[in-house]
């Protein structure tokens, strides 16, 4: 191509959408390791296995139990978690998991979803614990709670995490530090001697119930809680912490959504995950950080729950789809009725689409988010290759000093470029809406097409529908992520363009 | 619409907002844990004594003989509260129906006899089956002129309740359908433990198998399919009037959270996209009214095409009411998913009422085969 063919094409380049935007699973594909394709159909493996030998047996038994029951906690779910090593499969090496790639997680939420998102949560949610501890970048945490739970596996003794920021008079407000300050935040945590003073309620937090570590986010300040962020990390027994009730779900029941009580409930410095005085070393504003915090792991965890709809809309599917072939209507098989053909391949398609913005998401997290450092080639096969007794004694004492968050928030709040940053917030948030969407739409396409039988709980369609309906909700409604899409895909096109201040 | 029946359904409309008030709103959310809690009974008995389930019967059998627009009246006022007694009222109703058609109304357990016991007034039956379209499992035969039932019947609602239950079945070697009536108590009458289902929880189901269990006949031998095809001819508009009901239910209860939840320093009801979300459903209901009033004027007028008008005022309703009861959820964030704000029930009950009287898309189906047969367009 002549130079002057060639100056066109940049000026062309350079329009809207450009194609950092849209080529990224391009760019990501030929970036990413062989070995993560080997990794994720292991996982996929990993997941049916449980599927077959344990979420299938129990998920109506266990849903039907949580109706009757609603304090019922099934603890054996996880601790067979653990026994199998769910809960670091998917931890980095360095920290004491097994190091097996994030985006082969989404495939493995995937499959358990595919027959109850209830129990996929119960596995999965830990990790959103995880990926909030990992967004502070408090390596010396990071490092300590991972091999906790790693020390948990070899114990038989789960060290779960689960995140904690949701209260009852703040929901939505929390994604968006715009929003976050002019909210009714009540979640206290005062600064004392050698530490914190926690008080106030979370509530529908996954998992609470079975978890030793809370992630908790809390304000110093509740008239400007945006901008005096604290998260702590509260290990279950905790003097002035206790559980509250199960939230009454309509569906995902085998996970519970708890309610934390911190009633002048002291906890030591050395687990602060962050906090002002922290993020005030970095070169970039307080309330900048805090948001770039907050969308880290959001990044990390819709494509989470865009997997869960995949997964959701996969067993609606299936369902169907077992339904038509085995029932006759109108004096032949269901299956042979073009229009329900017609509605099956709508739902293959649903499921297809679903999954593919989840991995959109994930390549976009591989290039410019939270995956980005541990996909890196030389760092992928460097770890995945260097013996485990290796990284726990030479690496271990280098990630527990001082230097090593230093090192990592300036990589990762100093500088992510704000083009980057919009670029994994949008397509994550994306995934969620249009996965969770086509999630929720599939269970009811299922529903119309077994007519009574899609009502029973024994014919399994009605729970996928009231499961994927929370899909919705967590990890920030549909609405807020439609906001964040417009926030960063859209109004960078349009100057001055004020939102969250109608 | 003349200013006596007018006058007649404000007044059965505010009867029914009151019971609604009065007797299902409190206890809705416990209402809603049968078979984990008990069944609303009380609620069930002051239904019975109010004629909710003998609005459409004639008088000569002890019933109102009140008009459709009367059924949807009270049928979109308690599903507005609780669907679960839209379910009982429609089921007995649809089974009443099939009974009048046949010309059996004799054989409807009387009102007043029953004396305001829901289990002597009730008849079960399954509602969201369609016998002509599926693989019909009851059989009977006739043994020295008396009807014997096998076989089984599935998702029979007020089944464990009611002493009757309506039953289709097909006769030894006919192919259409006949209705007989069964004594739910008799040993050859096996009565499964409660179906456990995705909404109208309080509205009892079960599976039935028979062995040998003496039947009646209801009208003449395999005509049932005219029989319950009439039928659903007309209620199909009450279904759709329960549907319109938990439509304004889940709006309601929107409207009041937006009006106290704050998000942002301000109320939600002062951000736009809530008031675009309010207003999207506010206008589904406004349609869903008209439509119901003029199909139920058209039921009750046997106007020419009032078949179509009620069976198209369901097929495009009840879908409808399952994306408003999902909006409805999604308006209350989490809260709405939780089973306080009675939001995640109507969510549930839209879809369950979307599937009365068979499968969605075979009814369109049907639709356009009354269409096409009375070649209307």
């Amino acid at each position: 191509m002549s130079a002057t063919a060639m100056k066109g094409t940049k000026d062309f380049l350079k329009r809207d959408p450009k194609p950092g935007v849209t080529l990224c699973s391009l760019i990501a594909g030929k970036r990413l390791p062989n070995a993560m394709i080997r990794e994720t159909k292991q996982a996929i493996a990993m997941a049916r296995k449980f599927n077959e030998e344990v979420v299938e047996p129990r998920a109506l038994e266990l849903d039907l139990k949580k109706m009757e029951d609603p304090d019922y906690l099934p603890w054996d779910l996880v601790e067979e978690a653990n026994r199998r090593g769910f809960f670091t499969h998917f931890e980095p090496k360095i920290f004491g998991g097994k190091g097996v790639n994030l985006p082969a997680m989404s495939y493995f939420c995937e499959e358990l979803a595919s027959k109850c998102v209830g129990i996929a949560n119960v596995v999965a949610v830990h990790y959103l614990g995880v990926a909030t501890l990992v967004a502070t970048w408090n390596i010396r945490l990071i490092n300590e709670l991972m091999r906790d739970a790693a020390e948990g596996e070899r114990l038989g003794e789960p060290r779960i995490m689960s995140m904690a920021i949701t209260e009852p008079a703040v929901g939505t407000d929390v994604c968006e530090t715009k929003l976050l300050n002019k909210s009714d935040a009540a979640f206290r945590i005062d600064k004392v001697d050698g530490g914190y003073l926690v008080n106030g309620m979370k509530h529908f937090i996954s998992n609470g119930h079975f978890s030793k570590w809370q992630i908790v986010f809390g304000y110093e300040d509740l008239s400007k809680p945006a901008e005096s962020v604290v998260i702590l990390a509260i290990k279950s027994g905790t003097k002035g912490f206790s559980l509250g009730r199960q939230e009454r779900k309509m569906g995902q029941k085998a996970c519970p959504a708890s309610e934390l009580l911190f009633d002048d409930c002291f906890v030591p410095d050395e687990y602060v995950c962050y906090s002002p005085d922290q993020a005030r070393k970095l070169r970039c504003p307080l309330i900048e950080s805090n948001q770039q915090l907050v969308d880290y792991l959001s990044t990390a965890s819709r494509p989470g729950v865009a997997s869960f709809a995949t997964g959701v809309a996969r067993g609606a599917y299936e369902v169907a789809l077992e339904f038509a072939r085995d029932t006759e209507v109108g004096g032949k098989q269901l299956i042979d009725h073009e229009w329900a053909q017609m509605q099956l391949a709508e739902m293959y398609t649903n499921v297809v689409m679903a999954r593919l913005t989840y991995q959109e998401g994930n390549y976009a997290n591989g290039l410019y988010g939270m995956f980005k450092m541990l996909q890196a080639k030389p760092i992928f096969y460097a770890t995945k290759y260097t013996p485990k007794p290796i990284l726990d004694i030479f690496m271990s004492p280098i990630l527990n000093m001082p230097l090593s968050t230093w090192m990592f928030r300036t990589l990762n709040y100093d500088l992510w470029k704000k083009e980057h940053q919009c670029i994994a917030d949008g397509y994550t948030s994306i995934a969620k809406v249009g996965a969770t969407d086509l999630g929720l739409k599939n269970c009811q396409l299922a529903l119309q097409l077994m007519g009574q039988a899609g009502l029973r709980h024994d014919c399994k369609a009605e729970k996928h529908l009231r499961d994927s309906k929370l899909l919705q909700i967590y990890e920030g409604p549909n609405e807020i992520n439609k906001l964040i899409i417009f926030k960063s895909m859209i109004s960078n096109l349009v100057p001055n363009t004020t939102m969250f201040d109608e | 619409m003349c200013a006596s029946i007018s006058q007649e359904l404000q007044m059965l409309d505010s009867m029914a907002k009151e019971f609604a008030e009065s007797e299902l709103v409190p206890g809705r959310e416990d209402f809603d844990e049968f078979p984990f809690k008990p069944l609303f009974d009380g609620a069930l008995k002051k239904a019975s004594e109010v004629g909710f389930f003998s609005l459409m019967l004639p008088e000569d059998v002890g019933g109102a003989n009140r008009s459709m627009k009367a059924l949807c009246t009270v049928l979109r006022e308690t599903c507005r509260a609780d669907a679960s007694l839209g379910g009982v009222i429609f089921t007995n109703a649809l089974a009443q129906e099939v009974m009048i058609n046949a010309g059996a109304s004799e054989m409807i357990p009387n009102p007043e006899e029953a004396g305001g016991d829901p289990q002597k007034a009730l008849l079960a039956f399954a509602p969201f089956d369609n016998p002509v379209e599926t693989k019909n499992r009851a059989r009977a035969k006739a043994v020295d002129g008396e009807y014997f039932l096998d076989g089984g019947m599935e998702y029979v609602m007020l089944g464990g309740l009611a002493d009757r239950v309506l039953v289709p079945a097909v006769m030894e070697g006919q192919k259409d359908i006949s209705f007989f009536l069964v004594e739910a108590g008799l040993p050859e009458v096996r009565v499964s433990e409660p179906v456990i289902s995705l909404g109208l929880h309080a509205c009892p189901a079960v599976d039935i198998k028979f062995r040998e269990a003496p039947a009646t006949l209801v009208g003449e031998e395999g005509k049932g399919g005219d029989y319950l095809g009439q039928a659903a001819d007309r209620l199909s508009v009450a279904c759709a009037s329960m549907s319109s009901g938990i439509m304004l239910g889940s709006f309601v209860t929107a409207l009041d959270y937006a009006r106290e939840r704050m998000q942002g320093g301000r109320l939600i009801l002062d951000w736009s996209q809530m008031r675009m979300s309010l207003a999207d459903i506010a206008i589904k209901i406004k349609c869903a009214d008209l439509i119901v009033d003029a199909a139920g004027t058209s039921v009750d007028e046997a106007e020419e095409g009032w078949q179509h008008a009620s069976r198209a005022a369901a097929l495009h309703i009840c879908p409808i009411a399952c994306d408003v009861a999902n909006e409805g959820i999604q308006l209350l964030g989490g809260n709405g998913y939780m089973h306080e704000y009675g939001q995640e029930k109507r969510f549930r009950d839209a879809q369950t009422v979307q599937s009365l009287l068979g499968m969605l898309p075979m009814r369109k189906l049907a639709y356009l085969n009354m269409v096409l047969e009375a070649e209307k367009y």
